[in-house]
Parts: C-alpha cells; sequence; structure tokens
C-alpha cells in the first residue's frame, strides 16, 4: 500500500496522520470559497481546534479541504442601530472584551485556553455543533441568526433551525446577526476545573429591558440548547421592570422552572462521568437563578444556593 | 514521486510565491503528500514530505526536528505544544502545517537570547519552575508572551492566562513565583 512504503520513505514506520486527504484550497474570499465548494466534497477548515485533532485522530478523513485563514472578509465585525453581526472568522479572542456585547465577551472569555481562543472562531462552532458549544448557548438566548452563503445565494435562518437541520455541503457560514444588548446579559457554566474545561452544563441570559423580556438558554442539557420558555415567562413577570430588580424567591423560582424544563427536553444527552443527568439538570437550575442574581438587584449573592434539586 | 507543487486544478487564490503562503495541492489521489514552506524563528523552512492532514505539531516535530515543541494531548488542552503563529499562543496541534504556510511560527528557541524570553528562563531555573521539564517549552512560550502583552499582570490575570497549559507535576507555584520576579525586576 503506497502509504506505508511513503511512510518508510520519510522514515517513519507508521504516520497515523496519513489520511486521504489529497487536496487543499486556501481561497481568499467568500466567492471563490463558494465555488469551491459548490461540489460538495469540500471539508471547511476554520480556526482547527476541531477539526485538526479529529484529522490526527482519524475521526475525520476528508478528501478535500478548503482552509479558511486567508479570507480576510469573514473577519470583521460591526454594528448597525439595532443588529451586531460578526464574521464566521472572528476569534473568540477578537469577542473577549468587546463592549457591544458584554454577552458575547464573557461567553468567549470562558471559551477553552487562550491557545483555543486564540485560533477557534464563531463559524468553527456552528459548523462543529458541539452541544456544549459555550457560543451555541449564548446565540440561543440572543435571538442570533446565522448568514450562510452558497453559489446559490444567500440565506439567513434562526439559530435553532440552523442546529435542527445543519449545514448544506456547499455552503459556508459567512457570518452570525444579533440584537444589540438592551440590558444586562450573563454566560455561566460549570466544567471539570475553573478554566479550559468543556462546559459540563451552561446558562445564558439575556435580559432585554426595553421590551421587559429575559431570555435564557441552557447547554448541556440535550443535543442543542434549550430554551426554558415557561421559567422565561414566569421570570418576565416577576421582576420590578421599573426599578430593575429581582426579588430572592423569584430568582429561585426561575431557576426552578429551568431545572424542571431539563427534565423534560425531547433529546436528553446521556450520563456520562462527573455529571449525570440528575446532576446536570439540578446544576443547571443553580446556574440559572444565580445569571438571573447577576443581571438584576436584589436577589441576593447566594439565592443560587437555596436553589432545591 | 514526492514533493510535487501543482495547484494548478484549484488555483484560484494561489500561486507559486516564494514565501511559502501557497499550498500546493497534489493531483493524484495515490500521493497526498505535498511541498511546502513554513516561517520558523525566522528561518524559511521546507516541508518536502508531509502529509495534508497533518498538524503543525506533527510536521516540527517529525518533519523538522523541532523537539522543543512537546507532543501529548493532541486536542488542544495541555499547551505542551504552544507557539506563537504571527504573533499569537496557539496550541501546535490545532493548526494545519500546511494552513500554515505563510505565517511566522515562533517557538521557544525563536524567543529570542535576550530581553524578556532571557529574562523568563533565568526566571524559571532560579525559582525551580521546572521539574520534569515536559511543559516547560510551552510555558515558557505562554509567559514570555503573557508578559510581553501585559507586564504588569497581577496573579488572577496570569492564572487565566496559563490556564491552557498544564504541568502535571503541579508545580504553578513555582512558575507562578518566577513570573512574578521577573515582573518584579523589570519594575
Amino acid at each position: 500500500m503506497i502509504v506505508t512504503a511513503s511512510c518508510e520513505l520519510a522514515g517513519r514506520a507508521v504516520d497515523p496522520a496519513a489520511g486521504r486527504t489529497t487536496h487543499m484550497y486556501r481561497p481568499l474570499t467568500v466567492a471563490e470559497v463558494v465555488d469551491a465548494l459548490a461540489d460538495g466534497d469540500g471539508e471547511l477548515l476554520a480556526g482547527g481546534t476541531d477539526l485538526v485533532p479529529a484529522l490526527r485522530a482519524r475521526r475525520r478523513d476528508p478528501a478535500r479541504i478548503v482552509a479558511l485563514r486567508r479570507v480576510l472578509e469573514l473577519r470583521s465585525r460591526g454594528a448597525s442601530a439595532n443588529m451586531l453581526i460578526i464574521g464566521a472568522g472572528v476569534t473568540y479572542h477578537d469577542l473577549t472584551g468587546w463592549s457591544l456585547s458584554p454577552g458575547l465577551a464573557a461567553t468567549a472569555r470562558v471559551v477553552g485556553s487562550p491557545q483555543i481562543r486564540n485560533t477557534g472562531t464563531v463559524g468553527g462552532a456552528l459548523g462543529t455543533a458541539n452541544p456544549r458549544g459555550d457560543l451555541l448557548t449564548f446565540l440561543s438566548a440572543a435571538d442570533a441568526e446565522v448568514v450562510i452563503h452558497s453559489v446559490q445565494g444567500v440565506r439567513t435562518v434562526d439559530v435553532p433551525s440552523f442546529l435542527a437541520t445543519g449545514l448544506n455541503r456547499t455552503e459556508l457560514v459567512t457570518a452570525v446577526r444579533l440584537p444589540r444588548p438592551c440590558g444586562p446579559q450573563v454566560y455561566l457554566k460549570i466544567g471539570s476545573r475553573q478554566a479550559a474545561s468543556t462546559a459540563l452544563v451552561s446558562c445564558a441570559l439575556v435580559v432585554d429591558r426595553v421590551h421587559e423580556r429575559v431570555n435564557c438558554a441552557i447547554g448541556g442539557i440535550a443535543g442543542r440548547p434549550t430554551r426554558p420558555r415557561a421559567a422565561e415567562e414566569f421570570v418576565r413577570q416577576g421582576i420590578d421592570w421599573a426599578a430593575g430588580t429581582i426579588a430572592a424567591d423569584v430568582a429561585a423560582g426561575f431557576g426552578e422552572l429551568v431545572a424542571q424544563a431539563a427534565a423534560v427536553v425531547p433529546d436528553p444527552l446521556p450520563d456520562e462521568v462527573g455529571g449525570s443527568a440528575a446532576y446536570r439538570r439540578h446544576a443547571v437550575g443553580v446556574l440559572a437563578a444565580r445569571a438571573v442574581g447577576r443581571c438584576l438587584s436584589g436577589a441576593g449573592p447566594d439565592v443560587a444556593l437555596d436553589v432545591a434539586g | 514521486m514526492k514533493g510535487r507543487r501543482v495547484g494548478s486544478d484549484m488555483n484560484t487564490g494561489t500561486g507559486t510565491g516564494t514565501d511559502g503562503d501557497v499550498m500546493a495541492t497534489t493531483a493524484a489521489e495515490t500521493d497526498p503528500q505535498v511541498s511546502y514552506h513554513l516561517h520558523i524563528d525566522g528561518v524559511l523552512r521546507p516541508v518536502t514530505n508531509a502529509w495534508l492532514s497533518e498538524s503543525l505539531l506533527g510536521v516540527l516535530r517529525d518533519q523538522l526536528g523541532v523537539m522543543s515543541v512537546k507532543d501529548a494531548c493532541e486536542q488542544g488542552r495541555c499547551g505542551s505544544c504552544s507557539v506563537l503563529m504571527d504573533g499569537r499562543l496557539v496550541a501546535g496541534c490545532t493548526v494545519l502545517a500546511a494552513d500554515a504556510a505563510g505565517a511566522q511560527i515562533t517557538t521557544v528557541a525563536g524567543l529570542g537570547t535576550g530581553g524578556p524570553a532571557r529574562a523568563v528562563r533565568a526566571a524559571f531555573l532560579a525559582h525551580g519552575a521546572v521539574q520534569c521539564g515536559f511543559c516547560t517549552p510551552g510555558f515558557v512560550v505562554a509567559v514570555t508572551d503573557l508578559l510581553a502583552r501585559r507586564p504588569g499582570a497581577d496573579e488572577d490575570e496570569i492564572r487565566e492566562a496559563l490556564a491552557g497549559n498544564i504541568c502535571r507535576c503541579t508545580g504553578y507555584g513555582r512558575i507562578i513565583a518566577a513570573i512574578r520576579s521577573v515582573q518584579n525586576a523589570r519594575g
């Protein structure tokens, strides 16, 4: 077999990295990317934090890689009067500390490690769609939309639809759009350690003081982030919007409703080491109560600890 | 035959410049090896028989003999293969080597023999911040990067900045002490 022969020529007995990847393309523009994807056999490479280890482990073995690193038009971010738009090539590092979106900044800051944040991208997070992905959870809470290009043109879908149907192999995520913040936003997660850890469970909370709404998304419970709608409605009614405060019992009740919602998701993630489904349901309720307490004063610092499992 | 520079079958946006900024594509399914150049520590190094799917970590060690870049988790979690790519701290195991063509890669050897890198190395020695030494090159790269960007970082910021570098000897206390001493010496 030629792979083995080539390995020996290279002075290496076995090269587990040798896959069937025979082509790589490094386009400069979105138009070139979508042209290259038109045949449907190109594997997109964004930051590489998911794909490159998977290539090494041979979990993925694409014939053709389309690398996005040099597509500068994917790296911009900006704001209009009502919306934020973030190019798919924007890294977590670029989002950390972005004052226009404190929620995105808070989410990006707790993704992986500095090394991961310097390479991982918004588009990569969407393309991989890890059910524990930090960014997916926040974008679900923020009512974000995904902008997708192909040779057929441009389409825009909301995050739940995107996660339900996925990306056609001829398509490229070029950006996400989300409403500009109208109130406090937080993203909280629990992992095996404080930093550089995948979220076991997570909770994103987006408070809209103008329209008097609370959006909540929880991650690590189901195959994709879940919106606990009954809990959102409960807390919306319980907040003193004029004062911008929440009572401790309302925050605790919100956490309980979130935990209840986590118990009835249609596609729960299975038990795993360090995080049984029961523990994760409890923990996400704690996170939700803590999140709303951080967004709105009045609940006291430790309200989350009082939430019953 | 290996080392073919082709690229004409999918050539939009490619070319064969001398800066290594070009990814050659191979024409034959039976020969997925390619040639390109990488800028490593200021030197343009030819890579003549790598596989397209190889990581920067793999090519640095197996093709170019850069053994300071350590191979441990291969999942971007441990930081032992930390290098700078165009000045940004990255894990070499998460970078596709062929996609690093055109970028400036800096390993611990390329941080310089003077200045902050020298001070960091000296402080690691003086404070016993090296036990088995496996994680040390990655830590020195990460610490030098941190002190260049945030010379006055407090301990919380230092710990956050080093969260992606794991020392399984658990020698973090000595590492933090070494960093503090560099900061103190520089005032």
